[in-house]
């Protein structure tokens, strides 16, 4: 094969002709502007472009398209690279690095080829077969031999491979609105968005190539194609080239990758790579063209063999003459006028026609440019040369009474074949638009939903232009005509096509390729249909037809013919696999866009983030937010920190960020009846200026979340939540008061962000804010009780304080309006400074959370009840509420249940870690008894404890000796089950 | 990428709704026996189609929705405020 540049037919149109230079492997080329990687390598004599993914056999380019199955590079190198492009479709630009892919040492001497030797060994399945072990004594049964195995065929089976490097590139996304979008800029669709245009819509027009026309590109006379283009730009018409349109959305939305900056270019400005438009159109035309179709035969995947309409590709859009001595192998008409440009450009052409007899038109054309014609013929296997990959010679088959028969060879360079044309139907088949299968054209084709979703032209299974024109206008005119059906009909040649799928003669042997992207061969397919796999679902995953990057754009069809022949059955019944987005590869990048790094979710500050930043704080993100998580001193780090921080604030005063807990106003006539519904303990007498601590069940008896809530009037309550769940609280109230109790006058406003709160706890905490108070008595026992709440000055800066407690000690929290809170923060933090104190952050609080055993959504994950908790006395008998009825259920009440416990060492010493399971001594091998939640180190006690659930509780486990086994760690500790209230069970320092 | 036409916010992508449960379920009260209870909150039906759901315009006007909707082709057939006596408010002022 031999391909070189021709003059270009009619110079009418005008393209740049200059040459720019790209490497191959490390070598420099030379190729014209606007060639893509496929014609700059053809144009410089390379034949053999890639290695095959199982075989390792040389494959050449055997299309124009995104369909390509044999010419895959890589392109770039270090974080740039890509690999699996299609050759075709990729623009070469200046100093462009192309790579061969799977082959080694190189692509033209590959030693992985010597597996197209065993590749008995390797027919589909064999990787599943490998599971039974070899016969005859099922050596290796198991996964075993599979794992000696698997480095070595991962190794040799592969296309190109990814870069390890993080993706320098940024991308952005859009939403991108129209009133009419066009996938595709050939014939027809260039009419549809004229058309459209014309009614003064809004248009947008998508092209997967960078240039717009399509099939006009590969046109000789391009005079009607300007003229187009001029009409395009004259009606404002949007136009997006290299924009794929990958996937077809619910409610008309289509996925758009649109290519921006060629990254391999030197770019002065600075923009994305790709962007992902989500592009939502009120009608969506889709002429997204036709595939031409290949045939298994012998070798069908030779360098020097493609489709008849890539060589009118090659040869009138990029002036390239594939080969000298060329035969045409086709089944239709459309193959015809590409051999007469072909013979006109200098070569030989040969003619192959399964059909036995074809129009006068076109037989009078054939002769009067003496190419030669061989009807009722096809190819039943190609050869390569004795020192060449590249084809040589065919073998023909003729259709003779017995049906096909050997009939000689001939001699070539260059094998163009045309078996046909399969709509692109891929975007309609993502919707689940039905799919049929038209006999008389020999092609699987879809109607859209005729309301929104339209195809056009050779998307429709219309094969000439003017029909395909014609199919553009009567979208909009059946429109204007609901009951006209006169649109245009499937078809278009003068003489029908002859199914052509598959060349089997006895004689001959080897491989015919159906999917030669993923050397899936015609005998596989049999294969698969002999073990039983017949449904097409089953026999794509068994064989991985149509499973590579082209995901069987070219070979599907071939793999169910052979199907339906082996099961006798025709196509139309064999059916298909419904297409997936997306239609080709696109970058994950593109799809993650900027939400990556820092900028992958938002960072939930508190109002008092900055101050405690300036305070020397660690943050930690904690669900939704920052917080501090410790604050070191000199040379502190995070367990010495949190240990000091605890202690302080057990022996004197700490001070503590609590801004992140959801809080929720109540508020109207209804309120109070409302709170008593949801949460399980009564609320209705809780008088003005109290808090009241509460929890709230699920409709099925689980609880959900507890949180204080306080009454700051008659009608007007303030809920506290657990910082987790401030959202699906507030969600839940939401939907109660609007779905289950329409009748309850309540208003809920979130009010978390415009609150700031901290906790001021320990011994000194009334002393330090009677010193913030104008007269010393309002912070007395008297005027602020136990869970008393109240409107409060401190120094001038008004609050509302709550005598609540979450460490166990004498607290109160005090909150502000956020803007409020580093001024509030600072006073506080100026006048602690009397007393021997603390800023304690996230961990300290936990440490003594866990010594109180207060629980938090470790604990309360949505299997436990109340009852498991210890909490099932705040369950009022006398009431109803919400979870009242099923949490009742009989096996909720089971004392078998696991309860919550707390856990200490027995060797007090001993260090331990969450993640461990509770096992009975001796029976560490069975079903464990239980579970940790939450482990500290306990400044308190002074040891290391533990929160967890375990079967029974306490109760259950009094004589019983339990280990805390964490298999992972190896570690295996003879622990002690205590009281849950590990430290002041009694609550005395609660109350000063 | 379904949308949804918020009744109060108009044509919203389905992004900023967040899906409820099933919208034809009637809870029995609050003291309702154990095996109403259980019905209501632990059998669904699995539809094949026309269904009515509940979801939340949660990045939006925060209103419970009802919406009939498909669940084979996904088309909604109507869009109602959830609390009657809004719906009907807003019906009465649009």
């Amino acid at each position: 094969m031999k391909p070189r540049r021709v003059s270009p037919p009619i110079s009418n149109y005008k393209i740049p002709d200059y040459d720019i230079n790209f490497f191959w492997n490390g070598k420099k080329l030379t190729a014209k502007k606007g060639d893509t990687i496929a014609s700059g390598l053809l144009a410089n004599q390379q034949d053999i472009i890639g290695r095959s993914f199982k075989y390792h056999r040389p494959r050449g380019v055997m299309s124009a398209g995104v369909e390509e199955s044999g010419a895959l590079v890589t392109i770039g190198d270090g974080a740039y690279t890509e690999p699996n492009i299609s050759a075709p479709t990729e623009q070469i630009t200046e100093g462009l690095c192309v790579y061969s892919q799977n082959a080694w040492p190189s692509v033209r001497f590959d030693i992985g080829s010597i597996l197209n030797q065993f590749s008995r060994f390797l027919a589909a399945g064999f990787y599943y077969k490998m599971f039974m072990g070899i016969p005859p004594f099922e050596w290796g049964r198991g996964t075993s031999i599979w794992m000696f195995f698997e480095h070595f065929i991962r190794k040799a089976a592969g296309l190109g491979r990814a870069s390890r490097l993080a993706d320098p590139d940024i991308y952005e996304h859009l939403n991108t609105h129209t009133d009419i979008l066009v996938i595709g800029s050939g014939p027809a669709g260039i009419r549809a968005a004229l058309t459209a245009a014309k009614s003064g819509a809004d248009v947008l027009l998508v092209e997967q190539d960078f240039l717009i026309g399509g099939s006009y590109l590969s046109q000789p006379d391009k005079i009607e194609f300007i003229e187009l283009t001029e009409q395009l730009t004259a009606k404002n018409i949007t136009i997006l080239t290299g924009t794929t349109a990958f996937g077809l959305y619910d409610d008309e939305t289509v996925g758009l990758i649109e290519r921006v900056s060629d990254r391999h270019e030197n770019i002065t400005q600075k923009l994305p790579r790709q962007r992902f438009h989500i592009c939502r159109a009120e009608k969506i035309i889709l002429a997204t063209g036709a595939i031409e179709r290949n045939y298994a035969f012998i070798n069908n995947d030779l360098p020097g063999i493609m489709t008849v309409s890539s060589a009118r590709t090659y040869l009138n859009r990029h002036h390239l003459l594939v080969g000298e001595q060329i035969i045409i192998s086709t089944n239709n008409d459309s193959a015809y006028e590409t051999a007469l440009e072909l013979k006109n450009a200098g070569a030989n052409v040969t003619i192959l026609d399964a059909r036995e007899q074809i129009g006068d038109n076109l037989l009078q054309k054939i002769v009067s440019n003496q190419i030669h014609l061989y009807l009722g013929s096809a190819v039943a296997k190609a050869e390569n040369g004795f020192n060449s990959a590249s084809i040589k010679k065919i073998q023909i088959a003729e259709l003779g009474k017995n049906g096909w028969q050997s009939a000689g060879s001939l001699r070539c360079d260059c094998l163009l074949i045309s078996a046909g044309w399969s709509p692109v139907i891929h975007l309609a088949s993502h919707q689940g638009f039905p799919i049929n299968w038209s006999e008389e054209n020999a092609c699987f084709y879809s109607s859209g939903n005729s309301k929104t979703i339209f195809l056009a032209g050779s998307a429709a299974g219309i094969w000439n232009r003017q029909g395909c024109i014609q199919s553009a206008i009567d979208i909009f005119n059946i429109e204007a005509n609901a009951n006209d059906s006169a649109h245009q009909k499937m078809g278009g040649w003068d003489t029908p096509i002859k199914p052509l799928y598959e060349i089997r003669l006895a004689s001959l042997k080897g491989k015919a390729f159906v999917d030669p992207q993923h050397d899936v061969t015609a005998s596989d397919i049999r294969l698969a249909h002999q073990e039983g796999f017949i449904s097409v679902e089953h026999m794509k995953r068994y064989t991985t037809l149509g499973m590579a990057t082209d995901q069987g754009k070219m070979g599907n069809i071939i793999g169910l013919s052979i199907m339906a022949d082996a099961l006798n059955a025709p196509i139309s019944e064999v059916g298909v696999t419904r297409f997936r987005p997306p239609y080709t590869s696109i970058c994950l990048g593109a799809l993650a866009g900027r939400h990556r790094q820092s900028h992958f979710k938002p960072i939930r500050r508190t109002p008092l983030d900055q101050w405690s930043l300036r305070h020397s704080a660690i943050m930690t993100e904690a669900g939704l937010w920052r917080r501090p998580w410790y604050y070191p001193e000199k040379g502190e780090d995070l367990n010495k920190a949190y240990i000091r921080e605890a202690t302080t604030a057990r022996r004197s005063l700490g001070i503590c960020d609590v801004s992140t807990l959801g809080k929720i106003m109540v508020q109207g006539p209804d309120a109070t009846e409302f709170l008593n519904r949801i949460y399980t303990n009564p609320f209705a007498k809780l008088p003005i200026g109290k808090a009241r601590y509460g929890i709230i069940l699920r409709d099925d008896g689980m609880v959900f979340d507890d949180g204080t809530t306080w009454r700051l009037a008659e009608n007007n309550y303030l809920m506290t939540t657990t910082t987790n769940n401030a959202a699906s609280v507030m969600t839940r109230l939401e939907e109660l008061l609007q779905v289950r109790w329409p009748q309850l006058k309540v208003h809920v406003t979130s009010v978390t962000d415009q609150w700031a709160g901290c906790a001021i706890a320990g011994p000194n905490a009334r002393n330090l804010l009677t010193n913030c108070v104008d007269k010393p008595d309002e912070m007395s026992h008297e005027a602020l009780p136990f869970m008393g709440v109240k409107q409060i000055y401190l120094k001038n800066i008004p609050c509302y304080i709550a005598r609540i407690s979450f460490s166990g000690e004498l607290a109160f929290e005090v909150y502000v309006p956020s803007d409020y809170a580093p001024s509030l923060m600072q006073m506080i933090w100026q006048n602690a400074m009397a007393f021997d104190s603390c800023l304690y952050g996230l961990e300290a609080l936990g440490t003594m959370r866990i010594e109180k055993g207060h629980v938090t959504g470790a604990e309360l994950d949505g299997r436990t009840t109340i009852d498991d908790v210890g909490l099932g006395r705040m369950a009022s008998a006398n009431k109803d509420f919400i979870g009242k009825s099923l949490r009742s259920r009989q096996m909720l009440a089971s004392p078998n249940r696991p309860q919550l416990v707390g856990i200490f060492p027995k060797d007090k010493s001993k260090k331990f870690s969450a993640g461990g399971l509770l096992n009975e001594a001796g029976k560490t091998n069975s079903h464990p008894l239980g579970w940790v939640t939450a482990v500290t180190y306990s400044p308190a006690l002074g040891h290391w404890i533990a929160l967890g659930f375990i079967e029974g509780g306490l109760q259950n486990t009094k004589d019983k000796q339990i280990i805390l086994t964490d298999e992972l760690r190896a570690n295996f500790l003879d622990i002690e089950i205590v009281s849950p209230h590990m430290y002041d069970p009694e609550g005395t320092r609660l109350h000063g | 990428m379904i949308q949804i036409i918020c009744p109060f916010c108009g044509k919203r992508d389905h992004s900023e709704f967040s899906y409820g449960g099933d919208g034809e379920i009637t809870y029995p009260a609050l003291d309702a026996n154990e095996e109403s209870w259980h019905d209501a909150v632990f059998l669904r039906e699995n539809i094949y189609g026309r269904q009515i759901e509940t979801w939340q315009h949660i990045h939006g006007c925060r209103s419970w929705l009802l919406v009939d909707r498909d669940t084979k082709t996904h088309e909604i057939f109507s869009v109602k405020l959830a609390h009657l006596d809004w719906h009907i408010l807003l019906e009465k002022n649009r």
